[in-house]
């Protein structure tokens, strides 16, 4: 492969918690080989300096107030590639739960009889404001799957999120189903990616990548059938990473 | 020697034995179900369980496997599997070396496959006969592998305190040759051999509605039932039915770089009919749209398309599928309902 | 006919058919906006030793592998031609290559054009869009053996007049008086002096004996359910009516299950296929006339 110059890469934050940020500090030795690729300039958790100056922009985070909106405006105006990281940037994440009330209510219940003091706006995942080129997904992003994406961005071919379920991918892995226990489960209408990372360690899928792009609500209810789940149950595991997606397939799944 | 015995109390020496002149696979428990995983100790082995989550293709079709390595510049490729090591896999039923008699015919079909072969080349199977069901998803006797029809190296056979063990190979014969605890069969056990087969005869009985030239038939006429629509509409594409199919082989191939970006691996990845962009090329049209003609692809492909190509049903009648699927698509169910179809359309013919 | 060195490729191939050969760009131009051509030599030198319809799996180790028809024909000796138009990862790829760059390359894959029964033959060619690439290799194959053939014609149909491909080449054929061509496109444009309108309209006003004739059609699966209708209805048997089918490809050996079309692997028992063979599926083929 024919070397270019490094390419120079920043991570910016919105509302989020930084843990996909996080994700990056503990690639461990990787992460060397990764700096070996690129040049980071700007990534508050593992350095002191800020550089104006980038071509990748990972950015993590929704977007949830005016402000923001004209900062990714600009952070996209800059950069040649803009990365949306974690599940809030790519599908606006736990904090989309307050897209569940009407903003003013939203408000009230957080800021009480200052919320008129407070600006905000409804949470959207970052492609809603500005073009996004490449998704990384996942609560907290999956390593593998982010130095995947980052290969792809080097060599400036697309990465193409899979659209299938995690299932795929944890039946490879040769899990005890979780419905064979039992226990509830987002694996069958969530994305893959992640090497089904949550049910290999005991845990269960939590839909955190976002709903496949079609779900099949009436195989969902035929599952919640047999296993004797509720439908709430399940609606309710939708909603915690509020995927903007999850509005459009609430109707169909009640 | 055809036909040899061993104790029950012997089988943990046979197996370390068998240990030290290859890698051996046995089906052991996890959780609530079985998988099979390299011997360490032989009190994990389980001689009674219903099929394992993935059946043995996984390590002669394994769900990820290198193809190539590669260099870019200059240009260089080199095979990337190596010699593989001898393994056994022990105590496999009657059902998956079906399974693996199905995929022998596929890989072997010009042109060959040499990763299949390389390592069906290194395996020696030691089947395990059920003499009862496994659970009520099965649909061996439909498909007769509820009895051994060859591809084996040795079969055991229980027999209440021992197992007959059939001696099918030299591979297998050098299995028991010179192991002191194994003793070529006495007549005496012959005859409970016989016993046992013939008490098996009243234990497992045809599950589906027709004999099997019968559902073929149903398959012939019926590619355009309603069955398929709401078989489709149940399905949720998640891919398990063919996860854990022994007979399905479809694959991905990718290339994964090294960080370096200079070299990489070629890889080839179980893939599955039942994923929405399986038959869908660059250019957008989707040549096989919809759950309801996916679904019946993948019936389609054991029950009818092998049977013109090969003369062989690739449903080894295991019941895997049933078993995992989540909405509930039942294979029995789904063959039954095409052959009722089938049956009432000819009355009213 | 066709002096192929299969020992040869055969050798190549031994230690594993998934390993490609190494194929050096020797000639890379732009034909349209989307379109790029490829000339290729192999590593030794060695023919490709292809069939006129034929394709080869062609690797940009990193971007992966992708089925491509060979638009040569094997009478183009010492390397073999390929056009690609970008619509993935990989043939995006492609096309930032140019002259000395090295791709890999497995095959030839698959069945190509029953030149050997067409023996004799009037041939009547139909080429929607991309379709010519293929047929290109069968066209260069006739001129080069002119004689073995009877009359021959051409139609060529493309949405727009930008977009046809092998321009030059095609002002040679029209030269040629042994080979009658007609082109039409669905769209003008003010240079245009042609037939404007969908290639099935050209049908109509071939001259054929339909027993004596083998129309070979390559285009987009929609093309194929109309033209195939007109031809049917100028009673050309379903047995000399010759399709080439473009299906998904992972491995061109017949295993991967991409490219099926119900019990048929299409890189093995295809690309092409006469028409008698597609009449026998049920309804997965796309191409069949309804």
């Amino acid at each position: 492969m024919k070397k270019q110059s490094k390419p120079k890469v920043a991570f910016f934050d919105f509302s989020d918690c930084e843990g996909c940020q996080l994700q990056f500090a503990n690639m461990g030795e990787t992460l060397l080989e990764v700096m070996g690729l690129v040049d980071i300039v700007n990534f508050r958790e593992i350095m002191s300096e800020a550089g104006e100056d980038y071509d990748v922009a990972f950015v993590e985070g929704s977007i949830t107030t005016d402000n923001d909106v004209k900062r990714v405006k600009k952070i996209r105006e800059k950069a040649k590639i803009v990365v949306a990281l974690g599940a809030c940037a790519t599908i606006g994440g736990v904090n989309g739960m307050k897209n569940r009330a009407p903003l003013e209510v939203a408000k009230k219940r957080v800021y009480g009889d200052k919320a008129d003091t407070v600006n905000t706006i409804k949470t959207m995942p970052v492609h809603e404001v500005v073009k996004v080129d490449y998704f990384i997904n996942g609560c907290p992003v999956y390593i593998p799957e982010v130095v995947s994406v980052l290969k792809c961005i080097l060599l400036g071919k697309p990465y193409v999120v899979p659209n299938y379920s995690v299932c795929v991918e944890c039946k490879m892995n040769e899990n005890v189903c979780r419905y064979e226990k039992d226990q509830e489960c987002m694996g069958p209408v969530t994305r893959a990616g992640c090497n089904s990372w949550c049910v290999n360690n005991g845990n269960r899928c939590y839909g955190c990548r976002g709903l496949v792009d079609d779900p099949a609500a009436n195989g969902a209810k035929d599952i919640l059938a047999k296993y004797g789940l509720k439908l709430n149950d399940i609606l309710n595991h939708f909603t915690l990473y509020n995927d903007s997606q999850g509005a459009k397939y609430d109707q169909a799944f009640k | 020697m055809k036909y040899a015995s061993i104790k029950k109390e012997d089988l943990g020496k046979w197996l370390e034995h068998m240990k030290k002149k290859a890698r051996v696979y046995v089906p052991k428990k996890k959780e609530n179900q079985f998988i099979f995983r390299p011997l360490h100790d032989v009190s994990e082995v389980c001689l009674k369980y219903i099929p394992t989550i993935l059946p043995p293709k996984k390590y002669y079709f394994p769900q990820k496997e290198k193809l190539l390595n590669f260099e870019i510049e200059p240009f260089k490729t080199s095979k990337a599997f190596k010699e593989f090591e001898e393994y056994i896999l022990f105590a496999v039923h009657t059902c998956d070396i079906a399974g693996i008699q199905c995929m022998d015919i596929v890989f072997r079909e010009t042109p060959e496959d040499p990763n299949y072969l390389n390592r069906k080349d290194k395996m020696t199977i030691i089947g395990i006969e059920c003499l009862e069901y496994c659970d009520k998803y099965a649909s061996c006797a439909s498909m007769g592998n509820h009895e051994p029809r060859g591809g084996y190296d040795l079969m055991m056979i229980d027999i209440g305190e021992k197992f007959i063990l059939h001696i099918n190979s030299e591979k297998g014969e050098g299995l028991v040759r010179g192991v002191a605890y194994i003793k070529e069969a006495s007549e005496a056990e012959m005859a409970s051999l016989e016993r046992v087969r013939e008490a098996k005869k009243k234990v497992f009985k045809e599950e589906f509605a027709a004999p099997l030239p019968k559902i073929y038939e149903a398959f012939d006429k019926l590619f355009g039932s309603k069955v398929w629509d709401e078989v489709g509409k149940k399905c949720i594409a998640c891919g398990n039915c063919t996860a854990v199919c022994p007979t399905c082989y479809c694959f991905d191939v990718y290339d994964d770089l090294d960080l370096s970006l200079d070299s990489g691996t070629r890889y080839r990845i179980w893939n599955s009919c039942q994923m929405d962009d399986f038959a869908k090329v660059v250019g957008g049209e989707d040549f096989r749209k919809g759950r309801d003609a996916r679904q019946r692809h993948r019936y389609y492909r054991k029950f009818k398309y092998p049977v013109d190509k090969f003369n062989r049903y690739f449903c080894t009648g295991c019941g895997r599928c049933t078993r995992t699927c989540m909405s509930g698509i039942s294979l029995i169910d789904t063959v039954n309902a095409l052959a009722t179809e089938m049956a009432w359309a000819e009355k009213a013919h | 006919m066709i002096n192929i060195n299969r020992e040869l490729l055969l050798e190549k191939m031994k230690t594993s058919p998934y390993k490609p050969m190494k194929g050096k760009i020797i000639e890379a131009r732009m034909l349209t906006e989307k379109e790029k051509f490829f000339k290729i030599e192999l590593e030794d030198k060695i023919e490709l030793g292809h069939e006129p319809g034929q394709f080869v799996m062609v690797s940009v180790f990193g971007f992966g592998e992708a089925p491509i028809s060979v638009c040569s024909s094997p009478t183009d000796r010492g390397y073999f031609e390929m056009t690609v138009r970008a619509v993935g990862s990989l043939t995006n790829k492609l096309h930032t290559l140019g002259k000395g760059d090295v791709v890999g390359i497995r095959g030839p894959f698959g069945n190509g054009f029953p030149i050997d029964a067409m023996f004799g033959y009037d041939i009547l060619i139909v080429a929607g869009g991309l379709g010519i690439v293929p047929l290109r290799s069968l066209i260069r194959y006739i001129m080069d053996n002119r004689s073995d053939f009877g009359k021959v014609d051409i139609l060529l149909g493309c949405k727009t007049p930008q977009e046809f491909l092998f321009k030059e080449e095609t002002k040679d054929w029209m030269k040629r008086f042994e080979i009658k061509l007609n082109c039409t496109v669905d769209r003008a444009d003010p240079e245009w002096q042609g037939n404007v309108g969908l290639i099935t309209t050209l049908i109509p006003g071939v001259d054929l004996n339909p027993t004596r004739t083998y129309a070979v059609v390559v285009g987009p699966p929609i093309m194929y359910k109309f033209v195939i209708v007109k031809l049917l209805e100028k009673k050309i048997p379903d047995h000399q009516l010759i399709l080439d089918l473009e299906r998904r490809m992972k491995c061109g050996l017949g295993k991967c299950g991409h490219c099926q079309i119900e019990g048929v692997y299409v890189c093995q028992k295809g690309p092409v296929f006469r028409y008698s063979e597609l009449k026998k599926f049920k309804g997965e083929c796309h191409e069949k006339a309804v």
